[in-house]
């Protein structure tokens, strides 16, 4: 094939807005983050340390490799536990339980960097999410992110 | 995250395991990105957005996880003919009978350049054919035109194309 063949563009917020598009149930929020896409990337990717910062009921999250995958074990506000499979790459993260979906998409834009949110309850073992307050839930965290890359680490 | 042969990938995504649908949409995207980017141009990345959400809305309804690539990429098609005639971006000629001339291809400074000139559906022909390799026969059946017209217009299309990127 000729390099010079137009190949459309895709960002990992497009991607996002894909997979939640082929689970029921799931919402997509998204916010402009006024602020470099590796400031706002460096933070989400961080998963043992900064995901309960904007995901309200994720405490104590451990990552481990497993392999060529990533594993993270959280404990929730209850107390509850949860083993994900994690997808972390650059501008991706997609996180599955037996009970909960996380999904975080970022890519830059020229204001700054376009972030994506979508997950929740997840329906046990199948693509669908429990369709309670699963809009509210990424919107608010979008807004806890945008204010963690605004105050100093 | 284990790899997966693609029908074993197709069948884990069918069953819900939102990791394989993942990994699934990771592959299946630059194949995508490659089929919708020079049919639909400007409306590249909306094409191949709504593609792929067509794709995995209707995931179980591929009966054959083998055949994925070629399910692919007849929505792809399909999606970017129909996004690009949607937009006024395009300028199109009339369909397939007025092709740039040798001298306007040659001409042409890119491949887009040329591109550019084509209707979507002509443009899909293109790809189709030079890019995807498929048969006159396939061509027509996957845009729904006569393969006669497909056949005999192509070949005209094709020897400028090819001399505007070669030149």
């Amino acid at each position: 094939m000729s390099t010079s063949w137009p190949v459309a563009e895709f960002d990992p917020v497009r991607r996002l807005r894909v997979l939640a598009a082929g689970i029921a149930g799931a919402r997509v929020a998204e916010q402009v983050i006024h602020a470099p896409f590796e400031q706002v990337w460096a933070i989400v990717s961080d998963l043992e340390h900064e995901l309960g910062t904007f995901e309200a009921d994720m405490r104590q999250v451990t990552v481990r490799r497993v392999g060529d995958g990533v594993e993270a074990y959280a404990r929730g506000r209850l107390g509850l536990r949860a083993r994900f499979d994690v997808d972390l790459g650059p501008g991706w993260c997609w996180m599955q339980s037996r009970f909960l979906m996380i999904g975080v998409a970022a890519a830059p834009v020229p204001e700054g960097t376009l972030v994506a949110a979508t997950g929740g309850l997840r329906v046990p073992g199948r693509a669908a999410l429990i369709p309670i307050g699963v809009g509210t839930t990424n919107r608010r965290a979008l807004r806890r992110l945008a204010a963690r890359i605004a105050r100093p680490a | 995250m284990a790899t997966d042969d693609l029908p074993g990938l197709v069948r884990r995504a069918q069953r819900g395991d939102t990791m394989a649908m993942s990994e699934l949409l990771a592959r299946l995207t630059p194949y995508v990105t490659r089929v919708c980017g020079p049919i639909a141009l400007a409306d590249g990345a909306d094409a191949a957005q709504e593609t792929l959400i067509s794709v995995f809305r209707n995931l179980r309804s591929l009966q054959d996880p083998a055949a994925c690539y070629g399910w692919v990429r007849s929505i792809a098609v399909r999606e970017s003919v129909r996004l690009a005639k949607r937009s006024a971006r395009s300028t199109p000629m009339d369909e397939f009978d007025h092709l740039p001339s040798r001298a306007d291809v040659e001409q042409a400074a890119d491949i887009r350049d040329v591109l550019a000139r084509l209707t979507p559906e002509h443009r899909a022909v293109i790809v189709l054919r030079d890019l995807e390799g498929l048969e006159e026969n396939q061509a027509a059946e996957l845009l729904a035109l006569p393969v006669g017209t497909v056949k005999s217009r192509l070949h005209r299309a094709r020897d400028n194309f090819r001399k505007a990127w070669s030149a």
